[in-house]
């Protein structure tokens, strides 16, 4: 398993990993895991639509008050804030608060809280062939409204890894959350994608730590190379004891794949960013072989 | 009856009513029965996630009937209506004067 996350939004997570995917699924079997699930968009730099849903559940408590003996323990257990007293001390349930955890399940003295399930999100499993390439589309997407990212995010990497194939790849969302940690977990390789910003620098900083906390091997893709100086992050990533292993140029072509709606290896085969991202691609599958 | 004022900055009965509920940093909490109030910390102004739903526990337990903020969620305000507690969006106004 292979991930490509990088801290900051908007720095080419998703463009990188799709003309990844691509390349990789030239040399051996994929499946994508589009794990961003507040904002899935892999499936739309791809040119298909989401197929195969299920839904994502999650436990919703609901009180049986005959057997309620008004002890208050369900609502004092409660870490979001979904368990309310009346001032009778009933348990009354905020749904959208719950993250489904069952503490309070689990710390009735009366069995008095009876298991219900809420649907927070969905997952998808997509078959994509495009230029004669096939690879399997594994999508998470959380319900509009929902906070609570881990469970689509858990399930959505288990349904990518219960299929069948030599190489998953996982899409993270930005930022370090518990989401992108349960994302990059078990991670053989993690592509940190950056740009040369201030604020490209400040959060690949944030994601390195959070991958030398969980012993994870980075490798830094330098996105838009050229269009600003990257001597700081070259130095933050070495005390990191890390490698910028990939420069992709910041270019017109680059912009007008995106617009198109076609991935670069696609549209532009033979320009200078593909050729970055086939060998990329080249020396991520000896890794994995 | 109690009445329960959502404020930021503790003057007792000076403080500026709040633009926020659950994050306000206090209530002052005025007994109109008895002509007195007491401030007590709402635990909602550090909470991680549901901080509305803390502060109406807060409310519920020190018996308020009434609650005056600038504005309220929607789980704070499916929340004050389940547990019969009115709530009145008012805020930038000194709590003595609301109370007149």
């Amino acid at each position: 398993m292979i991930s490509v996350t990088g801290g900051k939004g908007g720095t080419g997570k998703s463009t990188v990993a799709v003309n990844l995917a691509i390349e990789l699924a030239r040399r051996g079997k994929l499946v994508l895991a589009d794990l961003d699930v507040e904002d899935p968009n892999d499936h739309i730099l791809l040119n298909v639509e989401l197929q195969n849903e299920e839904p994502v559940n999650i436990m919703l408590p609901f009180v049986k008050y005959e057997a309620c003996i008004k002890c208050g323990a369900c609502a004092e257990v409660c870490d979001t804030g979904a368990m309310l007293l009346s001032p009778d001390k009933v348990p009354y349930v905020i749904p959208r608060l719950c993250s489904g955890c069952r503490a309070c399940y689990f710390v009735c003295p009366t069995k008095a809280i009876v298991e219900g399930k809420r649907t927070i999100g969905y997952t998808y499993e997509t078959p994509v062939n495009v230029d004669d390439v096939n690879f399997t589309l594994v999508t998470g997407m959380l319900r509009e409204g929902e906070e609570h990212t881990p469970p689509a995010v858990l399930q959505a990497k288990r349904r990518a890894l219960s299929v069948e194939a030599d190489v998953y790849l996982v899409d993270t969302s930005a930022g370090t959350s518990n989401s992108v940690a349960s994302s990059l977990d078990g991670s053989k390789l993690v592509l940190a994608v950056t740009e040369p910003t201030p604020l490209g620098l400040h959060d690949l900083a944030l994601i390195l730590e959070l991958a030398k906390e969980m012993g994870l091997e980075v490798w830094v893709v330098m996105n838009r190379s050229g269009l600003g100086p990257e001597d700081r992050h070259e130095r933050v990533v070495k005390e990191y004891g890390y490698e910028i292993v990939a420069r992709i140029p910041y270019s017109r072509r680059v912009v007008d794949s995106y617009v198109k709606g076609v991935p670069l290896v696609i549209s532009y085969p033979d320009s200078e960013e593909a050729f970055k991202l086939k060998e990329l691609a080249d020396r991520v599958w000896e890794v994995l072989s | 009856m109690k009445v329960a004022f959502a404020v930021d900055e503790n003057r007792g009965l000076d403080s500026l009513i709040s633009h926020r509920f659950g994050r306000a940093e206090y209530f002052v909490i005025v007994d109109t029965d008895t002509n007195s109030y007491k401030v007590v910390r709402n635990p909602g102004a550090e909470a991680r996630s549901g901080a509305a739903i803390k502060a109406i526990q807060l409310l519920i337990k020190e018996g308020v009937r009434k609650v005056y903020a600038g504005s309220f969620g929607p789980n704070a305000m499916t929340a004050l209506e389940e547990m019969g507690i009115e709530y009145v969006q008012l805020s930038g106004v000194p709590v003595k004067e609301a109370l007149s």
